[in-house]
């Protein structure tokens, strides 16, 4: 209800100014920093380049978008979705498929890039934990993670069922990157049945930054851009790119979108090269143009995920997309228990 | 000629003659409500018996599973631990509220509104400041030497119930105030007067002359309990989900509407049955109405 009274303000902002835009369209994403920079990176220069002007809906909801094609009344026209799910939603025909003569895939990073979706920006899980609260000497592996004599204490997971956790107990239980698909679940929700009482789980970016800053959970799994804000914010943060786990977000465009040209053209202008550098420099998550890194601060850089290859394990989208449905009961109920 | 006609009409028939103009002018809302509440809810549920396949499927799984009862198990649970807890704490408000002189009264009510105002998910987070290991009741209690571990009183059953109980009590203390308000204070003296003591006058005249209001704010809190979100998922821990959290991952996450739908219905058929015994117990007339 507040939302629609916010598109209605804002439609009705867009009529007051009219002429200045040619056209306009939606972009939705998972609102906070994420979708600030978003809107900064992409929908201002994109305003600015072709007179559309961008909407910004949020946050992102499986539910909304089957109701919308479903009905055919749909009024995002492109949208950041989690990867596994873009794969899924593509398969199940939810998706319009990408004109890729307008977006260029050439430079773009191949793990993601599907007929149906291209990366959003691509992040790590990292091990992070409150330098000020356990020492410098922080877990630094997975098992670590899992191990209560060595850490004590209450740790923070990832609550959605997601690439991530299941890959990050399974790894802390010895398989190796290359043996962790088909995810073992069996062997997965017994590990993390070990630390089940141990785990306070956070829902959103900001309130995992929230328990690790008080240290209500001094160690956890993060999306590496949240620890990067969180020391830009003066906490003692220590972190480990130790088998980081790598997903990406997604751009889709929900089958019959209203304005599926624009569609395509922001999603060339965001997955450009400067797109995708700008919305890396101010996230802290790395872009998917191979290129991008050129045109970005070196000492940022580093700080990467796309620099951390060597430690890094690639959580399987397409087959996350396949089993995202079982995997989300027994995840939800193995919870719930 | 026509003007006896009419008034002959009205004299016999004053009810029927004034029922149509009635309906007409509450038509419009009750077009809005069929549109826009009625029939997107009829969709939801026939869902819950057409998908993924024709039949009660969803519902089998529902009861069927363990861990679904359960979770409809927490929600009454925590729901009635919640009311009771308003309506423990909430009636000594209202009371005070009813009869302390207007200045003092307005500030007090001002306290309530305001925090009722207060945006909810800013109210949450509050409660996990004060709540949390490291928070600041934990802190103090600490530092005054009454405890020497951290309480946990969030990311559990007490953290839900101390975070939905506060927001809970501008549910039971408002229509109270009233309620105790409607009643006449000679009554009180006419009781004191017949030898009752404070506490007998307490239990024996103002509770039950009370009780109708208690009993509708009390459901009322229930059923807002029943379906209440964003305060068990922040304060609770997976644990204490409940039915509204499941609702929503069915919806959002799993895109499974049939059992999202199923969900739904059991929670609606839930509360109806509820308004139901409410009914009986305390009729129509008397819900909402202040005091006699």
């Amino acid at each position: 209800m507040r939302k629609s009274i916010i598109m209605a303000a804002a439609v009705a902002a867009v009529a007051f100014t009219a002429p200045a835009y040619a056209a306009e369209m939606v972009f939705t994403s998972w609102g906070g920093t994420t979708q600030d920079a978003q809107k900064a990176a992409w929908a201002e220069k994109f305003t600015a380049e072709t007179k559309t002007n961008v909407l910004q809906d949020g946050p992102t909801d499986y539910g909304k978008i089957k109701a919308m094609v479903e009905s055919g009344n749909v009024s995002w026209d492109v949208v950041d979705v989690e990867g596994d799910y873009a794969v899924q939603a593509g398969n199940k025909g939810m998706l319009e498929k990408l004109d890729f003569s307008v977006i260029d895939k050439s430079k773009l990073d191949p793990r993601f890039v599907t007929d149906y979706s291209v990366g959003s920006f691509y992040y790590s899980f990292v091990i992070g934990f409150n330098a000020d609260a356990v020492g410098a000497e922080g877990p630094k592996t997975w098992a670590d993670l899992f191990d209560t004599t060595k850490f004590p204490g209450k740790r923070t997971f990832y609550k959605w069922s997601a690439p991530g956790v299941i890959e990050a107990a399974l790894l802390a239980d010895g398989v190796t990157p290359d043996k962790l698909y088909p995810l073992d679940l069996d062997r997965a929700f017994k590990k993390l049945d070990t630390i089940k009482k141990d785990i306070i789980w956070w829902s959103g970016g900001a309130q995992s930054q929230q328990l690790l800053a008080s240290a209500e959970a001094p160690y956890g799994m993060f999306w590496n851009g949240r620890l990067t804000a969180l020391k830009a914010t003066g906490v003692n943060v220590g972190e480990s790119w130790e088998q980081n786990i790598t997903a990406a977000d997604a751009l889709v465009v929900p089958k019959s979108a209203k304005n599926r040209d624009l569609a395509m053209k922001f999603i060339a202008l965001a997955t450009s090269a400067k797109g995708q550098a700008d919305m890396a420099t101010a996230t802290g998550y790395a872009p998917i143009n191979t290129e991008s890194g050129q045109l970005m601060d070196a000492a940022l850089r580093k700080t990467l995920p796309d620099q951390q290859a060597a430690s890094q394990v690639n959580a399987d989208m397409s087959y996350w997309a396949q089993h995202r449905d079982e995997i989300g009961e027994r995840w939800y109920a193995w919870q719930a228990k | 000629m026509s003007i006896i006609t009419s008034t002959t009409r009205f004299a016999q028939e004053p009810v029927r003659r004034r029922r149509p103009s009635g309906f007409a002018y509450i038509a419009p809302a009750l077009l809005l409500l069929i549109l826009f509440f009625v029939v997107p809810i009829a969709s939801l549920l026939m869902r819950s018996v057409l998908e993924p396949s024709p039949g009660i499927g969803n519902y089998v799984e529902l009861f069927g599973s363990l861990t679904y009862v359960r979770i409809f198990a927490n929600t009454f649970l925590v729901s009635a631990l919640v009311t009771v807890l308003s309506v423990v704490i909430g009636f000594p408000v209202a009371w005070l509220l009813a009869i302390i002189p207007n200045r003092w009264g307005s500030i007090l009510f001002a306290i309530i509104l305001l925090s009722m105002w207060t945006n909810l998910l800013a109210r949450t987070y509050a409660w996990m400041v004060l709540l949390q290991r490291t928070g600041v009741i934990n802190k103090t209690l600490i530092s005054l030497g009454v405890i020497d571990q951290p309480l946990v009183m969030v990311n559990n059953l007490i953290g839900v119930t101390i975070g939905m109980t506060y927001i809970m009590l501008p549910f039971i203390i408002l229509p109270l105030r009233g309620v105790i308000k409607g009643i006449e204070p000679g009554i009180l003296q006419a009781a004191a007067l017949c030898g009752a003591t404070k506490w007998q006058s307490l239990w024996r005249v103002l509770i039950p002359l009370a009780l109708p209001g208690i009993a509708s704010s009390a459901l009322m809190v229930f059923v807002m309990s029943l379906g209440y979100f964003v305060t068990p998922a922040l304060l609770g821990g997976t644990a204490n989900m409940m039915v509204a959290e499941m609702i929503a991952q069915f919806v959002q996450s799993l895109v499974n509407w049939g059992m999202g739908g199923a969900a739904a219905l059991v929670l609606l058929v839930a509360t109806l049955l509820l308004y139901a015994l409410q009914l009986r117990l305390f009729g129509i007339g008397r819900i909402g109405q202040e005091g006699q």
